[in-house]
């Protein structure tokens, strides 16, 4: 059974049970712990925070994370596939946010200051809410002032925008055949056009203003459902039912670019070069190469490990002197170089997103790592020693920061997001009726987290499920909530010891390298990587085509950049089922 | 045309009301008794939910004693100067509970399960799979107002990607929102930052026909459920262009409420329910909505409610705080001021011969009864207003059956002159409200 059956086994299992209640280890998968950070500009750290435990392993740094990748793991194999893929039925995907505003920004060079409906994110992804969700009342008024504000600005100067001297028919309909192909991502029938041209030219008389009736035709288009929502419904072929070229095009520059697609890529959709799996890879590689790939890549990060909420980090400033309003911001501002680097630059293998031992850090967060100070406005790479317990997604600011609560650490909460976004393993929330006060064990008041959570352990009913989160968080208590390092709390002693699938160990790093050697974790972020550039929680039915993914990511080295081109040439990122009859 | 009332004596009462100053309203517009408009209609009735997250402190929210001599506990004694106008229904129970936040806030506003989304993972995503119950209510009013429904929030809304049910209040269906505002100046340029230009709102109609169009046309080729989505998308852009087409009402706007960011990190909860209160008030005296929602908080909401001494989220506190939980209790106690001083802006905001929340029936709720066990019984609920006479006000209704709460929330929207037949589906569903609390 490999890794994905594994874990929907797990999920069943779980189910089965009625929530988490029983014991279930898993033996981690043998692979060593991945590759280590080079070190661009090696410092010595300091060790303000007393001594650091022994428990991170010695394993020395100066490789490049390109060349260290480890070989692949078990499983590597491709299996005979149980059942065959089955893709879901169509659903129109509402733009984001984001793909709004970098669509008007890519279309028009305009930003708008206009509020928007913020996002629904479901799954983990706003394009999975954007897959769900409607148009309401008040969005649709947002979307008239945003459109109306973007028209205004873009049409500043009408003859060069439109590139005709005067509003004239013949000019209007050239202008908006190009401008609603990179709109609706597909070429407009004639009558649409012709209905565009005769709109501008009602409008323009309406408003005693011929170029502002121009505008407001170009408002049309951007409040048409055609632009706010991607259609991607397919047509019938000999391999089943398959998206168009141009909705390909569509789907590419949505995941890769969160954006509208250029004329380069239409044009390649018309000559049909998006109708084969070749075509469409070489697309997806000139479009990596763009800047506005950093967009689809680092949007997939901040939203798998929830980077966006902190900007707005809300910490307790009694308790953290060190928290200032540009706190939260820096912690993100890390996490995207460390994803810029190891991702981006490097093509690393992924598992050096836990293990690495490059930190990045600005002035401020060298303060809060207890690092030498660094100079400049940007972030500079710093190499930790061998000994040193931060390094990784798990030792970043960012990742304890965001997982805590306010005042205090929440080792429940990070242990949750351990399974949830790098395991892909959902622990259901409690069932009603049971107290959830952690009054402590045994009478005496707790002193510690730890000892805060002894009933967690403890008692039956609770265990079932926190098993599987707080030995996981318990070993990061050496961070405080603002990710800080720290040897006591209440003046009581940290104890850092966790566990994993049933094996003792002690500190984050350890634990990061636990984590980075299963199995699951790669397969976690296939599996993550594939909502997200699909815009749906798999079915079922996907999952064979997950599996095959994952497979040829392990087999690869755990490239994302691999991943990406396999994903997007993958027979599943073209197929869509049948439209459905009726709704659910 | 939308409006019907000439609302030309209005401009007076809202100009009163911009320094939320009570003035009488003019005689003109009203019957000699004050019941009523001059040609004999009726006083518009508003039907609205005043919702807060993760629930109260048991001991100290039900009442003393019962009927009309109620007397309130430590977190209902905010209501004391609207005690008159505020019925409390305790014992009431949801009866279609699995989860503790997603059933609980389901359960009370559309008085059925929620409805899960995707199946693959082990966890909770959930949306409503009916219209929520202020969505029952803006469709009765339909058309008689400018604006459909009016949804506002209180506390900032925080990330959680467990589905609509979680994130938001107003639903019109499974996974089709009205989300809330939580800005006030965004608030106040909706209700009353209209243009006026006629010859641009005839533009806009017409770009707004073409878009209806194209909603039309791409209906074609789709599925089911998108069907169904773009024909929300259809209603919300028809709504929008009716209201151009429709004479705006002559409400002189009120001074622009401004903003109230995070000071120091720490959100300023009462002086934006101040304003979001106010706007209401006069978005209501001006008869642009008769449906509404508040929403102080979400479901399982982490607000810091630092005004009750609170350092950590509210959510986490109720699971967190050992017993009794004085701090959650004092931040329940917090936001049950924060509702008195709607009720109470609505109070001295002039409706007729009365105010404004005598022609109000308001259900105020949360998702569960007590945050440190999920409990789904001896649900919080408190009705508000008096429904045009429709309610008797200040009366503690304690049910000891563990009745449905979907009574309740029958009473609260008959309590608007919404002639509902029945509230909720399946083991939630009712066709009865609580006699007691009516006239």
């Amino acid at each position: 059974m490999h890794t994905l059956r594994r874990l929907i086994a797990l999920t069943a299992l779980a189910v089965g049970l009625g929530g988490c209640a029983g014991t279930l280890t898993v033996p981690a998968s043998d692979g060593d712990g991945g590759p280590t950070g080079p070190a661009p500009a090696a410092l010595a750290p300091t060790q303000d925070g007393g001594s650091f435990p022994d428990a991170a392993d010695a394993q020395d740094g100066g490789a490049s994370p390109a060349r260290d990748a480890a070989p692949a793991n078990d499983d590597a194999a491709l299996p005979e596939p149980e059942d065959p893929f089955e893709p879901i039925s169509p659903r129109l995907q509402r733009l984001t946010v984001g793909q709004y505003r970098n669509s008007l920004r890519d279309l028009l060079g305009v930003e708008v200051a206009a509020e928007l409906e913020a996002d629904t994110p479901l799954h983990g992804f706003a394009v999975i809410g954007g897959g769900e969700l409607t148009i309401g009342p008040r969005a649709a008024e947002q979307y008239e002032a945003a459109a109306t504000e973007a028209v205004a600005a873009a049409f500043a100067d009408p003859a060069g925008r439109t590139g005709c001297a005067q509003p004239e028919p013949g000019c209007l309909a050239e202008f908006f055949r190009a401008f609603g192909r990179r709109a609706w991502r597909r070429p407009l029938d004639e009558d649409e056009v012709a209905a565009l041209v005769t709109l501008s030219q009602g409008l323009g008389e309406q408003l005693r203003d011929p170029w502002g009736g121009v505008a407001g035709a170009a408002s049309l288009v951007l409040q048409a459902p055609d632009f706010l929502f991607r259609v991607e419904v397919g047509q019938d072929g000999p391999d089943g039912r398959q998206l168009t070229g141009f909705e390909l095009a569509g789907r590419l520059a949505a995941f890769l670019w969160q954006s509208a697609p250029d004329d380069a890529l239409l044009d390649a959709a018309a000559e049909g070069l998006l109708d084969t799996a070749e075509g469409l890879r070489a697309e997806a590689e000139r479009m990596l190469a763009d800047a506005r790939a950093e967009r689809g890549v680092l949007g997939f990060f901040a939203e798998a490990f929830t980077l966006d909420q902190l900007p707005g980090l809300v910490k307790d400033r009694e308790a953290f002197v060190r928290m200032t309003p540009t706190l939260g911001a820096a912690m993100q501002g890390e996490i995207q170089a460390l994803l810029r680097w190891l991702v981006i630059d490097e093509d690393a293998d992924l598992r050096a997103l836990l293990t690495t031992r490059t930190v990045f850090v600005n002035a401020e967060l060298a303060a809060l790592y207890g690092l030498p100070p660094v100079e400049g406005p940007g972030f500079t790479a710093v190499q930790l020693p061998p000994r040193h317990p931060r390094g990784g997604l798990l030792g970043t600011a960012g990742f304890l920061a965001v997982n805590a609560h306010a005042s205090v650490t929440s080792p429940t909460h990070r242990g949750k997001a351990i399974q949830n976004q790098l395991l892909c393993f959902d622990v259901p929330p409690p069932p009603p009726g049971v107290a959830t006060n952690l009054d402590g064990v045994g009478g005496d008041a707790p002193t510690t987290t730890r000892e805060k959570l002894a009933r967690h352990a403890a008692d039956p009913t609770c265990a079932g499920c926190h098993q599987f989160m707080d030995p996981l968080g318990l070993a990061l208590e050496n961070f405080d909530a603002l990710g800080a390092w720290r040897t006591t709390e209440n003046g009581h002693p940290i104890d850092a010891r966790g566990e994993f699938r049933g094996e003792p160990f002690v500190g984050g790093r350890a634990l990061a390298e636990r984590v980075a050697a299963t199995d699951d974790f790669a397969a976690c972020q296939v599996r993550r990587l594939y909502r997200y550039a699909l815009g749906h929680l798999e079915a079922y039915s996907e999952l064979p085509a997950i599996d095959e993914l994952a497979l040829a990511f392990q087999a690869d080295g755990r490239r994302f950049r691999g991943l990406v081109l396999a994903l997007v040439s993958h027979p599943a990122f073209r197929a869509v089922g049948p439209l459905d009859e009726e709704a659910p | 045309m939308i409006v019907k009332r000439p609302p030309m004596s209005r401009r007076a009462v809202l100009k009163g009301l911009a320094a939320t100053v009570a003035l009488p309203p003019l005689e003109a517009m009203l019957n000699t008794h004050g019941t009523a408009w001059a040609d004999g209609e009726a006083l518009p009735t508003r039907f609205g939910v005043w919702f807060w997250g993760n629930g109260v402190r048991r001991q100290h929210w039900i009442p003393n004693g019962e009927g009309a001599g109620w007397q309130p506990g430590a977190e209902l004694a905010p209501l004391q100067g609207v005690k008159g106008w505020v019925s409390p229904v305790t014992g009431l129970e949801i009866k279609t509970a699995t989860h503790p936040h997603h059933s609980g806030m389901a359960g009370i506003l559309t008085g059925a399960r929620y409805q899960q989304v995707g199946e693959t993972r082990d966890t909770i995503v959930t949306t409503f799979a009916h219209p929520s119950v202020d969505m029952l209510a803006a469709a009765h009013f339909e058309g008689q107002t400018p604006f459909r429904s009016l949804e506002l929030g209180i506390a900032r809304q925080t990330g959680s990607d467990e589905g609509t049910s979680f994130l938001h209040l107003s639903h019109n269906g499974p996974n089709n929102v009205n989300p809330s505002e939580e800005n006030p100046q965004a608030v106040y340029r909706r209700l009353f930052g209209m243009a006026q230009d006629t010859r641009v709102d005839l533009a806009r109609r017409s770009v707004l026909d073409g878009v209806m169009g194209r909603i039309r046309r791409l209906q074609g080729r789709v599925g089911a459920t998108d069907r169904a989505r773009l024909e929300q998308h259809f209603e919300s852009v028809r709504a929008l262009e009716r209201r151009l087409a429709a004479e705006a009402p002559e409400c002189l706007p009120p001074d622009d409420p401004g903003t109230f960011p995070p000071v120091e990190g720490r959100e300023q909860l009462a002086a934006n329910n101040r304003a979001m209160s106010e706007l209401l008030a006069l978005g209501l005296a001006c008869d642009l909505t008769r449906a509404f929602s508040v929403k102080f908080c979400s479901a399982g909401s982490g607000v810091i409610v630092h005004p009750a001494g609170a350092r950590n989220g509210l959510h986490q506190m109720c699971h967190d705080e050992p017993a009794p939980q004085p701090t959650v209790h004092a931040a329940v106690t917090f936001i049950m001021e924060q509702l008195a001083v709607c009720l109470q802006v609505l109070r001295d905001t002039p409706a007729g011969a009365g105010n404004l929340l005598d022609h109000c029936s308001i259900l105020c709720t949360t998702e569960l009864s007590e945050g440190n066990v999920h409990s789904n019984d001896e649900f919080p609920i408190l009705i508000a207003g008096k429904g045009s006479g429709r309610l008797r006000g200040g009366i503690h209704y304690r049910d000891r059956g563990r009745a449905n709460t979907s009574h309740a929330v029958l009473t609260a929207l008959r309590g608007a002159g919404v002639p509902a037949a029945s509230f909720g589906h399946g083991p939630g569903r009712v066709d009865t409200g609580i006699g007691a609390l009516e006239t």
